[in-house]
């Protein structure tokens, strides 16, 4: 069972944003490590996520589905004609996690990026 | 501790019961004390023990790994088999909050029961006690786990009526499907069925993401869903103006697809449960077709001479985000044209050694040749078992094809 270790930081883009640099593989045995931290992220007043995977080997459904209520907690209204979540974004997946990202489409309900700075001025 | 607190311990101590006082006095004498934190292992699965257990005051946890299979207190003893047979300890234990223990070597037990045969049937009685326990408990768990296993089947047996029971024949095409569940029951799903007056038919497949109860309720949702409201769309056009056009078509496609997915991301929101939807639909006469294909699997075009054409997604998966939006794309099936498509449980079928049958080795079963539809599919499905090798099926295996045979709309054209 491969623990996740998750490193928080803070930035400043327009609003400011909560990076997560995750390592590990985020699965069934793992996700709840991370909608935890997000809670408790969100708890303290986060309202912006910036999930970095560079160092995420393999991320299964259930990682999508932790992404997905990471999205819900943070929900606010979505605006008129937004067709991607404004609280959450990604950065960095790579090889597997980013084929996985594709094919489920997930890359047309979040924002993408491979730059950390473009990333944290999109918030 | 006082020698007498020791012998007390052991005098409560129901495995010990009926023991004449003097034999307890010797193994209090013999018995050390054991003062333990919370979250302490004591004894781990599999490792070499020489020592028994008698539990003063705390709790412990009896487990294997993650399973516990049960929780002693005050009175109760662990530790006690590896002793007598001088195994392996046969599970782990781990104190559950601050625990003082009285700890008997082997060498001491049996030394001092030597001496008196009588507290040896006591021993023997209590250890003949404790199997019979077990057996008890093994009894009632054996009955809870065949009632579980006749509920699994019920469902499963209810799960089957929302797959088609028949797939439609329809003239030209031939249609074929193949469906595996890995477990009782499954998150995969496919649907076959006509609809509107004009020879369309439409041809879903789809993937519930995990496994087990949990995906094949929301298989259930999505599948209904699905046909629900393509069938009321036609419904409702029907009656609105007797006759089917592209685009009326176009527009059942988009509803079914986005209510589907607007309905279970507002309803359903909480379970954060989603699905990759391949639906596409056909117009006989034409081979035309137009799809979504959501998050799903690409599925491909094989022709018989040429290139293999790939359906890519148009959108992400369904049920999670309900501002998502879902295009609509177009393609064409001529004569001789076959399209397969199938859920992940074919092309992340894994062998031994943890490979992926991967996509590349359907495209070369397609670009092999098949005689029919039907042949086709178990081609695919050999070479998955061949690939598979001795490792298990992990994942629901959904495969659904259709071929052209030949066009109506050609043969009229023919005739002219």
């Amino acid at each position: 069972m491969g623990a996740l270790s998750i490193l928080v930081g803070q930035e400043q883009g327009h609003a400011p944003v909560t990076v997560f640099e995750i390592e590990g593989d985020i699965d069934a045995a793992t996700y709840t490590e991370l909608q935890d931290k997000a809670a408790e992220a969100i708890e303290a007043g986060a309202a912006n996520l910036l999930l970095d995977l560079g160092q995420v080997e393999y991320m299964g459904s259930a990682g999508f589905r932790a992404i997905h209520s990471i999205a819900n907690m943070l929900n606010t209204e979505q605006k008129p004609g937004m067709h991607k979540s404004e609280h959450v974004k990604l950065l960095n997946p790579k090889g597997e996690v980013a084929r996985v990202i594709e094919t489920l489409g997930f890359d047309s309900f979040l924002e993408i990026y491979d730059d950390r700075n473009a990333a944290v001025a999109s918030f | 501790m006082k020698f007498e607190e020791k012998k007390k311990v052991l005098r409560n101590c129901s495995f010990l019961s009926g023991l004449h006082d003097s034999i307890l006095a010797s193994l209090a004498d013999h018995s050390s004390i054991l003062d333990l934190e919370a979250q302490t292992p004591i004894l781990t699965k599999g490792e070499d023990g020489s020592n028994m257990f008698f539990i003063a005051s705390g709790r412990v946890k009896v487990h294997d790994d993650d399973v516990v299979l049960a929780y002693l207190g005050v009175g109760d003893v662990f530790g006690e088999m590896a002793v007598l047979d001088s195994g392996v300890r046969s599970a782990s234990v781990t104190t559950e909050k601050r625990t003082r223990l009285l700890c008997l070597e082997r060498e001491d037990l049996w030394h001092v029961i030597a001496q008196s045969p009588d507290s040896l049937r006591t021993i023997i009685a209590s250890v003949l006690q404790r199997e019979r326990d077990i057996v008890k408990d093994v009894t009632t768990r054996t009955a809870q786990l065949q009632a579980y296993e006749k509920e699994l089947e019920i469902g499963r047996r209810i799960q089957a009526d929302f797959l088609p029971e028949y797939i439609p024949e329809v003239e030209n095409w031939e249609i074929a499907s193949f469906f595996e569940a890995a477990r009782e029951v499954s998150g995969d799903f496919f649907d076959v069925f006509e609809f509107g007056p004009d020879g369309y038919i439409a041809l879903v497949i789809g993937d519930v993401c995990d496994k087990g109860v949990g995906a094949a309720l929301f298989m259930t949702l999505f599948r209904s869903l699905i046909r629900a409201t393509c069938q009321l769309g036609a419904l409702n056009h029907q009656i609105a103006s007797k006759a089917s056009s592209e685009d009326h078509i176009r527009q059942i496609l988009q509803t079914s697809i986005d209510s589907t997915n607007r309905y279970i991301a507002t309803t359903h929101s909480k379970s954060s449960m989603f699905a990759s939807v391949f639906f596409g639909v056909l117009e006989t006469d034409s081979g035309k077709m137009i799809y979504i294909n959501a998050g799903h699997e690409s599925p491909v075009i094989f022709k018989r001479k040429g290139d293999p054409v790939i359906l890519e997604r148009t959108g992400g998966v369904l049920g999670l985000f309900d501002f998502a939006r879902y295009n609509i794309a177009a393609t064409k099936l001529e004569k001789d044209d076959l399209l397969f498509s199938y859920t992940d449980g074919v092309n992340e079928a894994k062998n031994e050694a943890g490979e992926q049958f991967s996509d590349w080795r359907i495209l070369q079963a397609g670009a092999s040749g098949w005689s029919d539809v039907q042949g086709l599919l178990d081609n695919v499905l050999s070479q998955i078992k061949e690939f598979r090798g001795r490792a298990a099926q992990s994942d629901d295996i959904t495969m659904l094809a259709i071929a052209c045979l030949g066009k109506s709309r050609d043969k009229a054209k023919s005739l002219v």
